[in-house]
This record gives structure tokens, sequence and C-alpha cells, in this order.
């Protein structure tokens, strides 16, 4: 984290894409898609004086995954929870969508950890996802209406987890608790899911079959925004790179414009 | 010698003034009425035997009162806590309302169950109606704090998994907080249980019933033999159902609060 004497100091370069992507707002970028998300000089600090996300200016594609690669400490978490509205931006502006605000809900979050609940079952911490359309009494009372239920049996049982509905989240393997979030999120019917570190803690094949999943998730036309510190599942998966350091954007591209080894002297 | 040992050193000894100048002030120092004491303690001992089990009809009876009594105000007490304790929970709540809470629980807290008893004792009459109310209010203002301590330990990950769905704050403590703090609040329970038994077998000495009623009567009557004899069947059914609690959570709770069971399972409907 760097400490700024004054907020507006430091600048970050907008690249072409996201320049397209921001003017105006919510217009359609260059490539014809509506952004998903789009962040313009976003500025968070925890104490007022060293700011963690340092004027992030960025627009999610729509229906693509984009993943940001930053080391340890370079702002991504922060910056996810500042997208996300968990954390409120001291300056900038988030807007979901071409509507802009009042769709907050439909942008879902997957913290690091995964943020289960891990003693009850699978399709209860499905069901979570729902609870902002759901009543109060009756999501209290676990009154979920049937066709939500059978939303949420249908998306567990697409992401393979359709004779685990019932199985409380600790018994299940880590790739299995993977699923499970991703169907939380996707309970939401989410326009963006922001994921932080989604795939880190998995062995290198289930993180592929987990990130497989997501691309196809992808192609129906949710956008991914993840975190990630790992070259080689940026190179492999992502559509859109971002590189953080030190709280700032320090590059924006395609994917496929940069190789494993320049993203690594980005990182440096 | 460093400054931190010589400020230790000087912290014990002042620990040790204290204790020694506190003895004396109580007159704990003095053999001229520790003496004495001493020997009266000793010919009380001798007169608590043997026991006089005539008296165990009777006295099971009074400690069958003295368990409803814990029971009850255990339970009523749970039941008025809870709310209170997701008020003064800072993961739900600002702190205005946490706040508030937290001083309603630490009033309630500030008056001994003993006291509660008495207060009610006017209100209700003798009798372990009176009892019960006193370990409840009691137990509101203990058992509350616990449980506002357990709540705001949550996994924060959790919790701001299902804030981030934009779930509302009853939704919030239903779905993240409640299951994530569910072995917590089964044990406290449990231990308040056991506290209450015994905060209760003496609400008989102000004439809110149970075994404390006749333990004072024996007393007042120096019918020490009937009080061994309620001592006993005090000890036997506190360490009895010591032994049920721990039972009980092992067999509800598993070893990592992470891999542990909801408790809460089955209490409502089932999804699915």
């Amino acid at each position: 984290m760097m400490r700024d004497a004054a907020m507006p100091d430091v600048k970050t370069a907008a690249p072409p894409y996201l320049i397209a992507a921001l003017a105006p707002a919510g217009q359609p970028a260059a490539n014809g898609r509506e952004p998903a998300l789009v962040a313009r000089d976003l500025w968070f600090s925890y104490d007022g004086r060293a700011h963690a996300v340092r004027g992030v200016d960025l627009a999610v594609p729509h229906g693509a995954m984009t993943m940001v690669l930053g080391r340890s400490g370079s702002g991504k978490t922060t910056l996810l929870k500042t997208l996300h509205g968990l954390l409120h931006p001291q300056r900038g502006s988030v807007t979901v969508g071409a509507n802009g605000g009042g769709l907050r809900h439909r942008i879902a979050y997957v913290p690091q950890t995964l943020g289960l609940v891990r003693n009850t079952s699978a399709l209860e911490n499905a069901l979570t996802g729902a609870l902002a359309r759901v009543g109060t009494v009756r999501s209290l009372l676990r009154l979920f209406p049937k066709s939500t239920v059978e939303q949420a049996k249908g998306t567990l049982a697409s992401l393979g987890l359709g004779d685990k509905l019932n199985k409380q989240v600790y018994a299940l393997s880590g790739g299995e608790r993977q699923r499970v979030a991703i169907a939380r999120a996707l309970m939401q019917e989410p326009s963006v899911i922001l994921a932080d570190e989604f795939v880190s803690q998995l062995d290198p094949v289930t993180a592929e079959e987990i990130l497989d999943m997501m691309r196809r998730i992808a192609a129906d036309g949710v956008s991914f925004l993840i975190t990630t510190h790992e070259t080689d599942i940026v190179a492999k998966y992502a559509d859109q790179v971002i590189v953080m350091r030190e709280g700032a954007i320090v590059h924006d591209s395609r994917a496929a414009a940069l190789t494993e080894a320049e993203m690594v002297d980005l990182l440096r | 010698m460093t400054s931190r040992q010589i400020t230790g050193r000087v912290a014990f000894l002042a620990v040790v003034a204290a204790f020694v100048v506190s003895l004396y002030r109580l007159e704990l120092l003095d053999p001229s009425v520790v003496w004495p004491a001493l020997q009266r303690l000793g010919e009380f001992v001798t007169e608590l035997f043997p026991p006089n089990w005539d008296v165990t009809r009777t006295l099971l009876g009074a400690m069958g009162e003295t368990l409803q009594i814990a029971f009850a105000g255990t339970l009523l007490g749970f039941l008025f806590s809870l709310p209170l304790a997701i008020l003064a929970t800072r993961t739900l709540f600002g702190g205005t309302v946490t706040t508030a809470a937290r001083l309603v629980m630490g009033a309630v807290r500030t008056v001994p169950s003993l006291l509660w008893g008495v207060i009610f004792v006017i209100g209700f009459g003798l009798g372990p109606a009176a009892g019960a109310l006193g370990v409840a209010l009691y137990t509101v203002g203990y058992m509350g704090k616990l449980l506002y301590e357990a709540f705001e330990a949550a996994d924060a990950e959790v919790v701001e998994a299902v804030r981030s769905v934009s779930a509302n704050r009853l939704q919030l403590f239903a779905f993240a907080v409640l299951p994530e703090s569910a072995n917590a609040l089964i044990s406290q329970l449990l231990f308040m249980f056991e506290y209450n038994i015994r905060a209760s077998s003496i609400m008989g000495f102000v004439g809110a019933g149970g075994i404390g009623y006749y333990m004072l009567g024996y007393i007042q009557l120096l019918q020490y033999e009937n009080l061994m004899t309620a001592l006993i069947i005090t000890f036997v059914v506190v360490m009895a159902i010591d032994y049920l609690s721990v039972r009980l959570r092992s067999l509800i709770l598993s070893p990592s609060p992470a891999s542990a069971p909801s408790p809460f399972a089955g209490l409502v409907p089932s999804v699915g």
C-alpha cells in the first residue's frame, strides 16, 4: 500500500479498451458489447491516509473472463470489495450494466475462503444467493418458493452436484465447495461475479475443471472479474487482463496481447 | 536487571502487600479471632453427621422444584436475551443500538440473582415463581453477553459473503451468524443451566422456593443433620447434571466448530 500526500497525485494510464468502454459511460464498447460493470476514478483507504485502491478506472466486458493480476498486498481484494459495495470508496463511482444504480444485488461476490456456511447443506448455501428476492419471513422459516428451490437444485446439478444437494458443506471436497460458492453466486442471477483468488487453493486439475466451468458460464452472458497472482491461469483462461501494483492499475489489455513473461515483468 | 524485571518485581510485591493488608483488615491474621472460629466450625461439621435420611423424600421434592426453577429460568432468560444479544451484535447493528442493548444487559447483570429473587418475592409472593423469574432476569444479563460475544466471533468471511447477497439484518443473522455460532450458543446454554442450578439451590434463602428454603430452615433450627442430607442431595444432583451436560455437549457438538453439524438442523422446515 502506498502512502499518498494527496489523492489525485497518482494517475493510471487508461488503455484504449477502457476509454472505449467509458466514453460515455454505459455506451457500447469497441467490441460492440456494453460493459457489465464500469468503475471510474475509484479511491479507497482503510485509514484515510494510505490508499489501497488508487484512481482505478476499469470496465468489465460482458460475458468475458477478466482477471486482475497482482502480487500479495497490491489491492486486489480491496478493489473487489469496493466494486461490490462492501467497502465504500472515498471517491469515484461504480456503474452496473447500462442503467447504472439500483442493481447492486446483481453483483455477486465470492471471497477467497468462499464464505460458505459449513454446517449447512449445499442446497441451503445455494439458496442463500436468493435471499434478496425472497421475503424475510419466508426465508427465516426456510419456506423458499418452490421455483427458487428448483432453480437452486438445477444450478447445483448443472455444476455436477446433483447428488450432493443435502450434503453438509464441511463434508464436501475443495472443488465441490468451489462449485457450491458458484451456485450461490448464480442464484443471485448476477450480471457480474467477483471472485477473489478463486482457485488458488485447489490442485491444478481441479482448478482447471472449475475454470472451464466458469468459462461456460461466462459464455452464457455472466461476466467474471477474478483476482489471481498466477500468470499461467491468466494466460490460459482470461479474456482480459488487468495488472495491479500498489493499488493502481498499471496495465489493462486483452490477455492474448501479453506473454506470461511480460505479465511477470509488469508485476515487478 | 532490566526495567521490565523491576516492574514485574514491584508489581509482585504490591500484590503480596495488598493481600497481607486485606487479611489483616479482615481480622484473618488475628489468632484470637481465627482459632475460636475454627473450633466452632469443627463442632458444626461434627454435628452434620450422621445425615438424617428421614427427610430425603421431602428434600428430593424440593430439589425437583429447584431444577424446575433453573430450567424455566434459564429458558425464559435465554428467550429474552436472544433478541437483546442480536441488537448488541456489532456485525449486525450500528453503535447506538448495540450500546443501548449492552447497557440494558449490563444493568440487569449488575443485580445478583438472589436480589432479583427478593424483588420478585415482593411482587409474586413466596414460592418458586419468584425464584424462576429471578434466575431468568439474571440469565438475560449474563447469557446476553455470552451470546453477543459468540455472534461477533462468527467467521467474518461467511458474514461478508451473506451480506454481499443483499441479505437484510435478520437474514444475515439467520443464515450466517446463527449457524456459525450455533455450537457456542448450545455450549453456553448448557453452561448457564448448570450455573443456574447452583443459583436456584439458594433461592429459597429469600423465600423464592426450592431446596434452599429447607436449608435455611435447618440452619435456623440447628438441625444440621438434616442440612447435611440437603447438601448431599444438592451435591449429587449438581454432579449428575454436570455429567449429563458434558455428555450432551459431546453428543450435540463436534470437536471442531468448523466441522460441526448444525444443532438447528430440523428445528425449521428443511428445504428441498
